[in-house]
């Protein structure tokens, strides 16, 4: 039994020079006759999913990854070819879109409801069980702008997981929360696949794409580069992420000088293993390989790690060595160690080349965008978004007599009786 | 599953009138939708208002007294034999119902593009929404109407009840245009920086301030051709005159009706099959 079926879909955006959506209609007259470029985010793409299959589609930002969860989802229309859904289809995407700040959450669940395709009726029924998952019966008759962002995704999500669908679709949500939140919500889309709900899951969460999905597709520029197990399609993605080949070098600067090339970045694990996912607190290691063609003089290598958002999160600098480098024709390399990572879990994209380093921003050497994708996990260490290295001690509970508090250096003036001593000043607490 | 599993054929845009049956019953399915986000609309509105409610009496309100200061005390425009006050406020009460559709459902969809793409639902939704929140708004204000006729002791006669189904006509009138407009503002934002000059222009060529018959009668047949003439005009007849409404005037404005509904309803779908990617 077949729920989903694309057959030769293809969607062509068209680009337009303005930012800002929407044009005015003289410039629109005007500009009647002008050429607009063509974009093929999707081209050509056919497939099916069975029912009670969860299906992970993966690939490279900009893949057509969301491309097909819009189509999906109805958000917007293919330019040629057909898509079939059979059953009650909803989408998880970007939990919380509809939400109004002055409404109360009992308000806003009804008003979120609905736009997700619930009767009000069944949302009265669901409220109940929808108000205990997000565990927010103290706040439900607040107004949400008063709420955390916790509060937020968790109402977010518990709504759209008590839709019931026969096909769901979902998107990043499980990078939301926190651990706790996370491993609910895991569960609770587990629970709706043994229920025999079909399940579509875009993510770059490799790790939950593998733990979730009976099949992987893999996409690269608009089309199916692999479709099988998602152990193999997985290993594949990572394999092809590690050979720098396929990206534009040149980012959003000007075209690269080229006297030097970055020829490869591995990355590799405390057991000096190539890796590309790490856990936060763990060690990581970076070697960049680069040649010399003409010598340069006053480089620097980076590594720049970008957040999914497209924010640079953190880097790796040779600026750091605090000497300067000047390079002859040759190949050489250079390796950052890192002893504990500090990004918190999600997956990041990497930038990695080289510059002058008294050259304007944007004016490289080489520069490789977006070349490798490092997925970093949770450890028992974090819950939140970055990690600070840190050594927790604790003294248990002991009489009086025995204890001796762990205070920091700067604080350990004796004080008073709880500190054995010998100073005959001093007055002892059990003595008294 | 108990229920039969509704099977759903996603294809490049058509737009052929055969779907707009299909559209019409998907429609149907959205109405808790609607119904919701109308009372999410008055509520939103008159939340953290000191005034609240009394900002839909207080929007005609505070017109009617500009323009009975203008048109009555300044220049004296004819008001058939009723205080003016009561004459302007019979057709701003329409009027305004109109107007503020119009001016909210334009920036309906552009407002809530963040949901626009990212969940889909019937997008006339939006426009409709701010329609009938509008009709609401018209209901709070006709009862000053009725207070306004106790002052002055103008009675209320048995047409009045004719109101009704003019303001259904309005209503499908100001709906065909809210549906136009929103689509037409999410490629060209012209259109929302235009309307408070185009309804000006609107109010000025329908009967609000003056009376039909103080237009000349050479141009009574292209000023008949606003749609809205017969409407406004014909409420304010039935509830002011107590007389029954003029059936020429009510055909044209209920023909354009009949014309521009669902043609702005299939150009609104069109749109809505890639407003996504433009908004």
């Amino acid at each position: 039994m077949i729920d989903l079926q694309l057959t030769n879909v293809s969607k062509k955006y068209r680009i337009r020079r303005d930012v800002d959506g929407g044009t005015s209609l003289l410039r629109k007259l005007l500009s009647i006759r002008k050429r607009k470029e063509d974009f093929w985010a999707l081209k050509d793409i056919s497939f099916g999913v069975q029912r009670a299959e969860a299906l992970g589609i993966i690939g490279h930002n900009g893949a057509g990854k969301s491309t097909i969860l819009k189509l999906l989802s109805r958000i917007t229309t293919p330019t040629t070819g057909e898509i079939m859904i059979n059953g009650r289809l909803s989408a998880l995407i970007e939990v919380g879109s509809g939400f109004h700040p002055e409404l109360t959450g009992r308000e806003n669940i009804y008003l979120n409801g609905s736009i997700l395709g619930m009767m009000r009726r069944e949302i009265t029924q669901k409220l109940e069980s929808i108000v205990e998952f997000a565990e927010l019966r103290q706040f439900i008759d607040t107004p949400v702008k008063r709420y955390s962002s916790g509060m937020y995704v968790r109402l977010g999500f518990s709504i759209a997981a008590h839709l019931d669908p026969d096909v769901l679709l979902l998107d990043e949500v499980l990078a939301v929360g926190d651990a706790s939140f996370q491993r609910k919500c895991i569960q609770r889309i587990t629970e709706l696949k043994k229920s025999g709900t079909t399940i579509v899951f875009i993510s770059h969460d490799l790790r939950a794409v593998q733990q979730l999905c009976d099949r992987v597709i893999l996409l690269k520029k608009g089309h199916i580069e692999a479709d099988g197990d998602p152990a193999a399609t997985i290993a594949l993605y990572q394999s092809a992420s590690a050979q720098l080949s396929g990206q534009a070098a040149g980012g959003m600067g000007q075209k690269p000088t080229g006297e030097a090339v970055v020829t490869s970045l591995t990355f590799y694990d405390e057991n000096e293993n190539e890796c590309l996912s790490f856990e936060t607190g763990k060690p990581m290691k970076a070697v960049l390989n680069y040649r010399v063609d003409k010598p340069v003089s006053d480089v620097i290598f980076e590594v720049q790690f970008y957040s999914q958002e497209g924010r640079l999160t953190s880097f790796f600098s040779s600026e750091t060595l605090g000497q300067t480098i000047d390079v002859e024709p040759g190949e050489g390399s250079i390796s950052f160690d890192c002893s504990s990572v500090g990004l918190g879990p999600g997956v990041y994209f990497i930038d990695t080349g080289i510059r002058n380093r008294l050259a304007p921003y944007g004016i490289d050497i080489d520069w490789r965008r977006r070349c490798i994708a490092v997925r970093i996990d949770y450890d028992h260490h974090l819950r939140e978004t970055f990690y600070m290295p840190y050594i927790c001690r604790h003294s248990p509970p002991q009489s009086f007599a025995n204890f001796s508090p762990v205070t920091p250096k700067a604080f350990a003036n004796p004080s008073p009786g709880l500190e054995r001593s010998d100073n005959p000043g001093s007055v002892n607490l059990n003595k008294i | 599953m108990s229920y039969a599993r509704p099977i759903r054929i996603i294809r490049p845009i058509s737009f052929s009138p055969r779907d707009l049956v299909r559209e019409l019953r998907e429609l149907w399915q959205y109405r808790d939708l609607f119904y919701t986000l109308t009372v999410h609309r008055i509520k939103v509105r008159y939340k953290q208002s000191v005034l609240g409610l009394a900002w839909a009496i207080l929007q005609p309100l505070s017109l009617m007294l500009i323009y009975t200061v203008i048109f009555s005390v300044i220049a004296k425009v004819p008001s058939e034999g009723v205080p003016y006050a009561v004459f302007a406020y019979a057709a701003l009460l329409p009027w305004t119902f109109f107007s503020s559709s119009l001016t909210n459902a334009t920036q309906g969809l552009v407002s809530h593009s963040q949901l626009v793409t990212k969940v889909y639902f019937a997008r006339e939704i939006l426009p409709l929404t701010y329609v009938s929140a509008a009709l609401f708004d018209f209901a709070v204000a006709s009862t000053f109407l009725i207070a306004l006729f106790f002052y002055y002791g103008v009675g209320l006669s048995v047409y009045a009840l004719y109101a009704i189904p003019i303001m259904i006509l309005l209503a499908a009138i100001a709906t065909a245009f809210s549906l136009f407009l929103s689509a037409m503002q999410v490629r060209f934002r012209d259109i929302g920086v235009a309307m408070p000059l185009l309804l000006q222009l609107w109010m000025f060529s329908t009967p609000v301030v003056y009376p039909l018959s103080a237009v000349p009668q050479r141009f009574r047949s292209l000023y008949a051709l606003n749609p809205l003439v017969g409407v406004i005009e014909n409420f304010r007849r039935v509830v002011l005159q107590g007389v029954e409404p003029d059936s020429h005037s009510l055909a044209i404005s209920a023909a354009a009706a009949a014309i521009l509904l669902p043609l702005a309803y299939l150009y609104f779908k069109r749109v809505e099959a890639t407003m996504a990617d433009v908004i």
